[in-house]
């Protein structure tokens, strides 16, 4: 039992005891050194079930997270369910996110063919710690907003239910330095460390061909195409539009992702391109970098959404479902042009939750229409876009004869 | 989608009595529904003969009806009210059952009334099995291979097919009653007949067992608009094969993976929809195979249930309340949460806890009736803890359960014993799968698991606590020889990082477990007191977590809060503002729904006087557990260690200990001299009240009369003494609860019986000798003083004979042909008696008059299970009347006690203002088919039924038929008459007769009527041979029982001519004055008059 503790760039110290890969001793800390594991942004996810999914999203590439739910690794782990995206050359089931905060680490027996949650995480170079407080935690990450933290092994002579009085000043000051240091997700791109580096074409004998702008797509969102009989093309984030226009697909899919959405400059004019030429879905960062390829702004939320409760309504009908989230940026309403109509909204905030553009087949979601994790009761509209992707060919194709 | 305008007034039927398989947690539905309603400006009209419950309260619903949930009483209700619309899902399968009946009958069609929330149609569905497992068919999901039986040729058939074992059960019924598990062929042949008979439409249906396969429950709501939200998830840590009500449980599910809980989500919804369940909350169970996953749809309710109140308190989200505004229409997305005042509703609910539920069986009544639980249910309440960790939570929840553990214990059993436990369907198994881990190590995980189908998660956890266990004993061994010294030095220096006692990271570890401080002492052979100490010396003490229904995303307005050690604290204190009210806990036999009537009751009076209230209970089915009840809840065990940590976060002292029945009293001393303020009646004078041996010396100098009584310190003196007073004697240890272990005995044979039921006698725990006062009458009187003077609620007769347990009695307000007397010197008594033990706030005591001579037979400083009766009936809210009291409004200030109104000195009394009121009880032995309980001085009901009318008669009436047996009209009436009661009966049967009734009697009373011109059939007495009048009874040939008691030598054969009348639902009296109400009853019913009243408003 290796004591640990959790600190963050405000100051605040959460001991707990370390599992998975070793935690970073005070020497590892050098200030202004980017580290992929061990420190980034602190966020917090309310979902009760799919940690597996959620350490292999890349969208959470850069952040700690922190489970609210206390027990955690209960069913074990197994790569069916890694949600890492076609990415060549990589281990396919590829922890993503910085570092794994618990309150309550299951080390028992789990299932045939399941791997116990810390040896996964050892395996996959990435730090935990657990008996965390992580209701003081999340309260915290929701009134004071999130913040960069990193884990690191407790100094000696330390007790976990006195920190304060047992971490020496020299000690604090040093963790301190280099969160200081350490870069703010506002402004941070991290799509280049996400996603595929080549073209992988997945089920090359389905219809409609989709072309998926991948920034670190989810596997789930590959699935679900394909599913549905498609072509996947699995373009890096950085490609051509050129070159993927100039493969002749069907429609376009811009992927989620980690990071800053208004940093991403490239793909904000890649997407400019292809969606004014293709049918266009867009899901959570891919959502985003259409808001921006049409002018309007993103913001950076407080906490975020990160769960797998949040209602969504549709604006039109007034139904509303049960969706999957994972978004610390979202798209200010007032910035939007006249050709976007606001489609889905949070039944709770009231934030934009998807746009429909009233000039051209292109529709984004905000949200997580594959779940993995989390219910499936947005996965029409992996059908609504289908529909949009055949009528929209059926169209062209009798335009052009 | 705004209200429904088109309607303006909505029925609401209750739940009646409470039984096992529908309790408490139907008050609490239909009060949140009532509440919901009327704040969005509907009338609400309410049916529901339980007097018990708090939903029932005048003022709370527009009108409130307590007549039977019968046809003809909804019809006359319905005739009267007109009500636009009826709310049939918040009333468990009573109320369903009803609604079925009346659309049966015409009568919605015929007043043109609308059925909101479930329609008739998917009512039937998800009762019929069979229709339901079409319905699962259709929507492309599995249920178990079943077959729906008729005829038992059918049900072999079916068995060659699909094997044994199979499970059985009959259609229509409550909480799985009479479904069983059958091993062998003949097992299945008898239990099929069975089922087949208890069956109202005589169908069964037979299933492929799926005994160890893993069972869960979603919580889901939906609205008109086809929105639908999962609640909560439940997992049962006891498999299938264990009632779902009779298994632990704990909220989230902890062993699906995302993918398999996203696959019975989605399924649950889709069930509702095909099920056509328009709107509100009902609960999903499914099954999946612990190895291959495969699931499968065991079953749905289309109504709140006990699954959804427990939901509800596990995680805030108050199911009943928000399905009440989804039945007039309201959308999820439109039904803001009470909790966050935030979120909407179709926020689905996250939880940063778990929340353990653990049933309460009544092992001690009815100890043949659990050598093993199955499918049907058998716990009479249940506990709910949450907590940080699973282990936590489950220590809290035994404690909470008040069953003789502090939490998780090892049990003192040799290893075959405690296999053979694990392996059977043991209401300890728990207990016993601990102690094998403890002893035997984790390495038995997997053998564990397949014996008793827990999953090795649960497992696991349980040895991690084991480890811990082990840990604290090790470090008490070691440093048992300093336990003194570190007392002995008792300055905080001596703690330090390290202590003698335990180390400091081991006791904080244990607190983070849920351990209290007197498992750990127990551990380490210490005193509870110890630890305690050595707690507030290091400042370890409980925090507080709000149960906030979004795991912290949003800040909670609603402070409802449990506790966890060394995390963040949060809400600040209420100060002296605040008044701390303990609830009952778990309902049992004896202490139950009455009491947390009190409690919910108690928490509104205080807050219309401005006080701030804090509850504390672990009873998730009740009133007092919902958040807006109360300023702060506290969903925490009712043990002094939990309540002293509250006082301390809440700086509180107030504490009212005298509505909790006696849970909360027996904390009264330790919390007193941990600095709290007891309300009302000083500490040491309820000690004086409960001690009988002071009690006895308190009654002798103010001269009241009392059966001789003697206090055993050891069997030899047990026997001594009761041949010193007298045969029969009435034998019970020193504290007493609802009767539990009390026992008559006519001979010394009997006695010496009694004795070796497990009776404990000795110095510490003296067994009491009481004269048993045979032929009898018994009264019951609540009182309340403000220390001066007194004002009497009412006083009570029991309609029943003396001996069997207050209640377990019938009885009548006000008291039917009564020497005037005796009723005087009950009340002067209840002064005396008020007075001398300087009572401020409740006293209920019970009477006993023999041959014109009053006795004293039992006080109770608190407030009795009658006390909600007697407040509808009189119309004076007893409960609002003492907190007055308590907050300085003595009772002449309030009015009750005036020159005016006093009938004795500085004494006033309570009348009846709704006629008559008879409270009947109403027993739940169908749930134990093979043992014979005995009524009496035993509790043994389960709850209680009223009936008012204008006359004695027509209570009677209605009292008898909301127990659930009908007076009947014409028929046979068995007649045994006791010679003493010969000349007063006389006339009651010549009017039976008169009536049309053909009259059967004992040989005896069959000699006299003839001789009085009365024609009767003989029968034979049940040890004269066969046929005799119980198999007469079987037969169903017996439609009234009119026997009055026949002396000591024949209690058994009137116990057991009583018992098989309950059992066939045959209306019995022991009385002449209980025949007499029944002839007014008959006469009441053949006038054909179906009269409905509500009750007054209140002033």
């Amino acid at each position: 039992m290796q004591s640990a503790c959790l600190f963050l760039a405000d100051g605040s110290v959460f001991p707990g005891i370390s599992f998975g890969a070793p935690p970073f001793r005070l020497d590892d800390l050098v200030p202004g050194e980017e580290r992929p594991k061990g420190a980034g942004e602190v966020v917090f996810n309310t979902a009760m079930s799919g940690y597996h999914e959620v350490l292999t999203d890349p969208s959470y590439t850069g952040q700690i997270v922190t489970m609210t739910y206390p027990h955690i690794g209960n069913y074990g782990t197994t790569n069916e369910w890694s949600e890492t995206g076609p990415e060549p050359g990589t281990d396919r089931p590829g922890v993503k996110v910085a570092g794994f905060v618990l309150r309550s680490l299951y080390e028992g027996p789990v299932g045939p063919g399941r791997r116990p949650l810390p040896e996964f995480l050892a395996a996959q170079g990435t730090p935990g710690i657990t008996d965390v407080d992580t209701r003081g935690l999340t309260l915290h990450l929701r009134d004071e907003g999130s913040v960069s933290g990193v884990i690191v092994e407790a100094p000696e002579g330390f007790e976990r239910w006195r920190p304060q009085e047992t971490i020496p000043e020299e000690f604090r000051s040093r963790v301190m330095a280099f969160l200081a240091a350490f870069p703010e997700m506002e402004g941070r791109n991290l799509v280049g460390e996400v996603g595929t580096t080549a073209e992988e074409v997945i089920n090359p004998e389905g219809s409609p061909h989709i072309a998926l702008l991948d920034c670190g797509v989810k596997g789930n969102i590959v699935r679900e195409l394909v599913g549905r009989g498609a072509k996947v093309s699995v373009w890096p984030s950085a490609a051509e539009p050129g070159d993927i226009l100039g493969e002749g697909p069907d429609a376009v899919v811009v992927s989620n992702g980690p990071g800053d959405p208004a940093v991403l400059g490239y793909q904000i004019e890649s997407v400019q391109r292809l969606m004014s030429e293709k049918p266009t879905l867009g899901i959570c960062l891919g959502h985003q970098l259409i808001s921006e390829a049409v002018g309007a702004k993103t913001y950076k939320m407080k906490f975020g959404h990160h769960g797998v409760n949040h209602p969504v309504r549709d604006e039109q009908s007034g139904h509303v479902f049960v969706t999957s989230q994972n978004h610390g940026f979202a798209v200010e309403e007032a910035s939007l042009p006249e050709n976007v109509t606001v489609w889905l909204k949070n039944a709770n905030d009231g934030s934009i939750e998807g746009i429909k553009l009233s000039d051209r087949p292109v529709m984004s979601a905000q949200f997580h229409p594959e779940a993995a994790p989390g219910p499936r009761d947005a996965r029409w509209i992996f059908d609504e876009f289908m529909e949009l992707v055949r009528s929209a060919s059926a169209s062209t194709s009798a335009t052009g004869s | 989608m705004p209200a429904r305008r088109d309607i303006e007034s909505i029925l609401i039927i209750g739940s009646g009595p409470i039984v096992i398989g529908q309790a408490c947690e139907f008050d609490y539905s239909g009060n949140q529904a009532v509440r919901a309603l009327r704040e969005e400006g509907y009338r609400v009209i309410l049916v529901n003969p339980n007097p018990a419950t708090v939903m029932t309260t005048p003022g709370l619903a527009d009108a409130i009806y307590m007549d039977p949930l019968t046809v003809p009483y909804l019809d006359r209700i319905l005739e009267r009210e007109k009500p636009d619309a009826l709310l049939p899902t918040m009333g468990g399968q009573t109320a369903l059952n009803l609604t079925i009946d009346l659309a049966e009958a015409g009568v919605i069609e015929k007043h043109g009334v609308k059925v909101l929330g479930a329609p008739i149609e998917s009512i039937r569905i998800a009762e019929d099995r069979g229709k339901f497992k079409e319905v699962i068919a259709g929507i492309g999901l599995e249920s178990p291979h079943s077959a729906f039986i008729s005829k038992v040729s059918e049900g072999h058939a079916f068995v060659s097919e699909v094997g044994l074992p199979v499970i059985i059960r009959p259609s229509y019924t409550l909480g799985g009653k009479g479904g069983s598990i059958a091993e062998t062929r003949d097992e299945f042949e008898e239990l099929l007949k069975w089922a087949l008979a208890e069956s109202p439409v005589h169908t069964a249906l037979v299933e492929e067992s799926l005994l160890g396969w893993k069972e869960f429950e979603l919580e889901v709501m939906r609205d008109t608009f086809d929105n639908a939200v999962v609640v909560c998830s439940i997992e049962n840590i006891d498999g299938m094969g264990i009632h779902t009500g009779d298994s632990i449980t704990v909220a989230p599910i902890q062993t699906l993976s995302d993918r398999e809980y996203q696959e019975m989500r989605t399924a649950a919804i889709e069930i509702l929809r095909a099920v056509g369940v328009d709107c509100g909350g009902s609960n999903v169970q499914f099954a999946t195979h612990p190895e291959t996953g495969r699931m499968v749809v065991i079953e749905m309710n289309p109504r709140v249930s006990r699954s959804s109140a427990l939901a509800s308190k596990a995680t805030g989200f108050p199911i009943a309340r928000c399905a009440a505004r989804l039945a007039v229409d309201f959308t999820l997305d439109e039904v803001i949460n009470d909790i966050t005042g935030q979120t909407v509703s179709c926020f689905e609910p996250s939880l940063d806890y778990t929340a353990v539920k653990i049933p309460r069986f009544e092992l001690e009544k009815f100890p043949q009736g659990y050598a093993s639980l199955g499918t049907a249910m058998k716990s009479v309440g249940e506990s709910l803890a949450i907590g940080r960790t699973y282990l936590s939570a489950l220590n809290k929840a035994i404690r909470a359960a008040e069953i003789g553990f502090e939490g998780i214990e090892d049990l003192d059993l040799d290893e075959e014993e405690l296999w053979s436990m694990a392996a059977k369907l043991h209401p300890r198994r728990i207990f016993a799968t601990y102690s094998l881990l403890k002893r035997l190590g984790r390495e038995n995980i997997d053998r564990i698991s397949r014996l008793t189908g827990y999953d090795r998660w649960g497992l696991h956890e349980l040895a991690e606590l084991a480890d811990l266990e082990h840990e604290i004993e090790a470090a008490g061994a070691g440093g048992s020889r300093a336990v003194g010294s570190a007392r002995a030095a008792g300055t905080p220096g001596a703690a330090g990082t390290g202590n003698a006692l335990l180390p400091l990271d081991l006791l904080f570890r244990a607190k983070r477990q849920g351990i209290s401080d007197r498992r750990i002492a127990k551990l380490i052979g210490a005193e509870p007191r110890d630890i305690e100490d050595l707690r507030i010396e290091q400042r370890m003490h409980a925090c507080y977590h709000f149960v906030d229904t979004c795991s912290g995303e949003f800040a909670a307005r609603t402070p409802y809060f449990y506790s966890a050690y060394g995390e963040i604290d949060e809400g600040a204190p209420l100060g002296e503002r605040g008044v701390i009210i303990l609830g009952s806990g778990p309902n049992r036999i004896g202490q139950g729904l009455e009491f947390d009537t009190c409690c919910t009751l108690s928490s509104m009076a205080y807050r219309d006087l401005d006080r701030a209230t804090v509850m504390v209970n672990s009873n998730p089915e009740t009133v007092s557990t919902d958040f807006n009840v109360s300023d702060r809840l506290y969903l925490e065990p009712l043990s002094a260690e939990d309540v002293k940590e509250i006082m301390r976060k809440e700086g509180a002292r107030d504490v009212v200990v005298q509505l909790g029945g006696q849970t909360a009293l027996n904390m009264a001393e330790e919390l007193e001299s941990a600095g709290a303020r007891i309300v009302g009646t000083p500490v040491k004078r309820i000690h004086d009240a409960e001690d009988r041996g002071l009690f006895y010396n308190v009654m002798r100098r103010i001269g009241l009369d009392q059966p001789q009584s003697a206090m055993a310190p050891s069997r030899a003196e047990v026997e001594r003494l009761a041949g010193e007073i007298g045969y029969p004697v009435l034998l019970r240890p020193s504290y007493v609860l609802g009767g539990r272990s009390m026992g008559i005995a006519y001979t010394p044979e009997e006695l010496r019986e009694f004795l070796e039921r497990g009776i404990e006698a000795s110095e510490a725990r003296p067994v009491l000798v009481d004269q048993f006062l045979e032929d009898a009458f018994e009264y019951d009187l609540d009182a309340l003083s403000d220390g001066e003077n007194v004002y009497v609620g009412g006083i009570m007769q029991h309609i029943e004979a003396a001996g069997i347990h207050s209640g377990d009695s019938a009885c009548v307000f006000p008291p039917y042909k009564v020497d005037r007397t005796a009723l005087t010197k009950m009340k002067e008594a209840a002064a005396a008696i008020a007075r001398e033990l300087g009572v401020v706030g409740f006293l209920n005591i019970q009477f006993a008059v023999q041959g014109g001579t009053v006795y004293v037979l039992e006080v109770n400083p608190r407030a009795s299970r009658t006390v909600p009766y007697l407040s509808k009936s009189s119309g004076v809210n007893l409960v609002e009347v003492a907190v007055k009291i308590w907050q300085g409004f003595d009772l002449n200030m309030q009015g009750l006690v005036t020159p005016e109104t006093e009938v004795l000195p500085g004494v006033a009394e309570g009348h009846c203002a709704v006629g008559w009121a008879v409270k009947e009880a109403v027993f739940s032995f169908d749930r134990f088919p093979n043992i014979d309980p005995l009524l009496g001085p035993e509790m043994r009901s389960t709850g209680e039924a009223i009936g008012i009318g204008g006359t004695f008669g027509e209570a009677f009436a209605k009292a008898t038929s909301s127990a659930g047996s009908e007076l009947p009209t014409g028929g046979r009436v068995f007649v045994s008459i006791h010679d003493s009661d010969k000349e007063t009966m006389l006339p009651i049967v010549r009017e039976l007769a008169e009536l049309g009734f053909e009259i059967t009697a004992t040989r005896g009373t069959a000699d006299f009527l003839f001789r009085n011109g009365i024609f009767s059939e003989v029968m034979l007495k049940v040890h004269e041979g066969h046929p005799n009048v119980v198999d007469h009874l079987e037969a169903g040939r017996i439609d009234l029982v009119i026997n009055t008691p026949l002396g000591r030598f024949t209690q058994r054969d009137d116990d057991y001519i009583r018992i098989q009348a309950l059992r066939h639902r045959v209306p019995y009296t022991t009385t002449t004055s209980a025949a007499e109400a029944a002839l007014e009853g008959i006469k009441y019913l053949k006038r054909g008059e179906v009269s409905a009243e509500p009750l007054p408003a209140p002033s």
